[in-house]
């Protein structure tokens, strides 16, 4: 199954009660500090959004990989490498 | 209230209160002893930057520990911030002349003169001697966000800190025999995660975890690597995430949970889905550590072993006093049932915590207020804040012709991101009454205007 940027980035929306639409998260910014600025609560809380949505289980080796946490995008490429639903 | 008994304390302690070969520290594939902890500590001391106070910004919970024993070996004071952001550390500087700062990952930046230094984990020649500290000596100042929105020092002796490790471990059951294993999932700098994840093992019968432990997998993981019997350090925003996450963790003795009010419901479902006693410490950064509760038991904390509450002639709370402590007049509301067991009325409406972080409401309006262009501001909490620990902060502000996204960029710089509101929304003028203020009833009122906007 294909996971869509549009999908990751709906459940992002969802998980963390933001004020915005999941179409105004752009592909590229960065989740965290300067762009959406997510902190270590919403972290928490978009693991376990993950965990229950896909089966994917964040580590902070995973976390601290900016491969993964970057932008929409790479976290869209992450789910889609490793969901397990 | 109990007679006071005179009692009398050491007048010092050991940096270390445990036999040389006890671990103190478990990285990930390697513990660390007490003489190889203490080696490592007079190494770093060494190498620190020279001056009275230093900030210790390690990200790694073991390089942090050795940093504070580094510390009090150099005879320099700690100070334990959790904002680091430039402004922050530049505003502590004005207040201590001479501030340095050092980490260990080189990609922390300090506008101090700064060191980047990690703590060795090898084998060293260096000596292992463990000195007797003064109780009175003044070994780590902890810092709160005051009324004001000013950081607020918390000065903390060593005999204080020595004496309390003493006491949790006590309180928890950690013995010779069968000493603890600890994962915290809380951060180093601030006061709970100071004591029970860096400074027990010093004095009490336990061992802390030093890896990852943030995501429930990083938890799973860690408790797996750590010997029974196992401790759980954490909060109930991180206790809610673990049950939520469905993993099936190692078997716990014991789940510790403090900086916000846990729920008897959340406790009895930690308790039956992981087969553990789940319990509460009551603290504040002022104070430390002070109570203890079972959560599941009902709502009476009984005070650490040589942690007393006495009727104050001038506060109308009770003082808590401890060993080597300045006797300290609680901010929250509580009933003393006697010297040692109290109930806790509630807390002061104003001091709101989230991520185990505290501000006060008005200190954060009054930055907002202090930004070029804003005439007024105010930051609003949710009614149910205290029982949604994700929930967050909105604000409201009078700035006309400025932006409000600019605006929440220049209150990224000055606060931490828990506490930057999840709105800002500007209007015209904000409900304020006659003598200026701005009721609880109004606040209410403009959350309620949010609400009914979505």
């Amino acid at each position: 199954m294909e996971t869509t940027e549009h999908e990751v980035a709906q459940l992002i929306v969802d998980a963390l009660h933001l004020e915005m639409t999941a179409d105004e998260i752009a592909p590229d910014a960065p989740l965290f500090g300067e762009g959406l600025g997510l902190d270590s609560i919403d972290a928490l809380e978009l693991a376990l959004a993950l965990s229950r949505t896909y089966g994917v289980d964040l580590k902070s080796d995973d976390a601290r990989n900016p491969r993964i946490f970057a932008s929409l995008r790479t976290l869209t490429g992450h789910i889609e490498a490793h969901r397990t639903r | 209230m109990a007679r006071a008994a005179v009692v009398t304390h050491p007048a010092s302690y050991p940096l270390v209160g445990r036999s040389p070969d006890a671990v103190l520290f478990r990285l990930p594939g390697r513990d660390v002893n007490a003489a190889e902890f203490l080696r490592a500590a007079h190494d770093l001391a060494a190498a620190l930057p020279p001056g009275a106070n230093i900030v210790n910004l390690c990200r790694d919970r073991f390089a942090f520990a050795v940093g504070i024993a580094a510390a009090i070996l150099r005879g320099q004071v700690s100070l334990l911030t959790t904002d680091r952001s430039p402004v922050g550390l530049r505003r502590l500087a004005e207040r201590y002349p001479g501030l340095c700062s050092f980490a260990d990952d080189p990609a922390v930046a300090s506008p101090l003169p700064h060191r980047t230094l990690r703590p060795g984990t090898g084998p060293s020649g260096g000596e292992a001697a463990n000195p007797m500290i003064p109780a009175g000596h003044l070994a780590a100042i902890v810092f709160t966000s005051g009324s004001t929105g000013e950081p607020v020092g918390h000065r903390k002796s060593w005999g204080q800190l020595a004496t309390r490790s003493e006491d949790a471990g006590r309180r928890f059951g950690m013995t010779r025999s069968a000493p603890a294993s600890v994962v915290g999932m809380v951060p180093p700098q601030h006061m709970y995660g100071f004591e029970t994840t860096v400074l027990l093992p010093w004095h009490a019968h336990a061992a802390a975890w030093c890896g990852d432990s943030f995501y429930p997998a990083d938890v799973r993981a860690a408790l797996a690597e750590m010997p029974e019997p196992r401790v759980l350090v954490t909060t109930p925003l991180q206790i809610r995430a673990l049950l939520e996450s469905g993993l099936a963790l190692p078997r716990l003795e014991r789940v510790i949970s403090a900086t916000a009010p846990l729920f008897a419901d959340l406790a009895a479902t930690a308790e039956r889905g992981w087969n553990t006693q789940v319990e509460e410490i009551f603290g504040a950064t002022e104070v430390g550590s002070i109570a203890s509760r079972r959560t599941v038991e009902g709502d009476i904390w009984r005070a650490y072993p040589r942690v007393r509450l006495s009727a104050s002639p001038s506060e109308p709370e009770p003082l808590v006093t401890a060993p080597h402590a300045v006797p300290f007049a609680l901010s929250d509301h509580i009933e003393a049932l006697d010297g040692t067991r109290f109930r806790l009325l509630g807390r002061r409406t104003d001091l709101i915590k989230l991520g185990g972080r505290r501000a006060s409401l008005a200190g954060l309006s009054r930055i907002l207020t202090g930004l070029e262009g804003v005439l007024d501001g105010v930051f609003v909490a949710p009614d149910d804040q205290e029982q949604r620990p994700n929930a967050r902060l909105a604000a409201f502000v009078v700035a006309p012709g400025r932006d409000p996204e600019a605006l929440l960029a220049e209150l990224r710089e000055r606060i931490d991101p828990v506490f930057l509101p999840r709105r800002l929304v500007a209007v015209g003028e904000l409900p304020r009454n006659d003598v200026g203020k701005i009721t609880a009833d109004a606040a209410r009122a403009l959350h309620d205007r949010l609400a009914g906007a979505e």
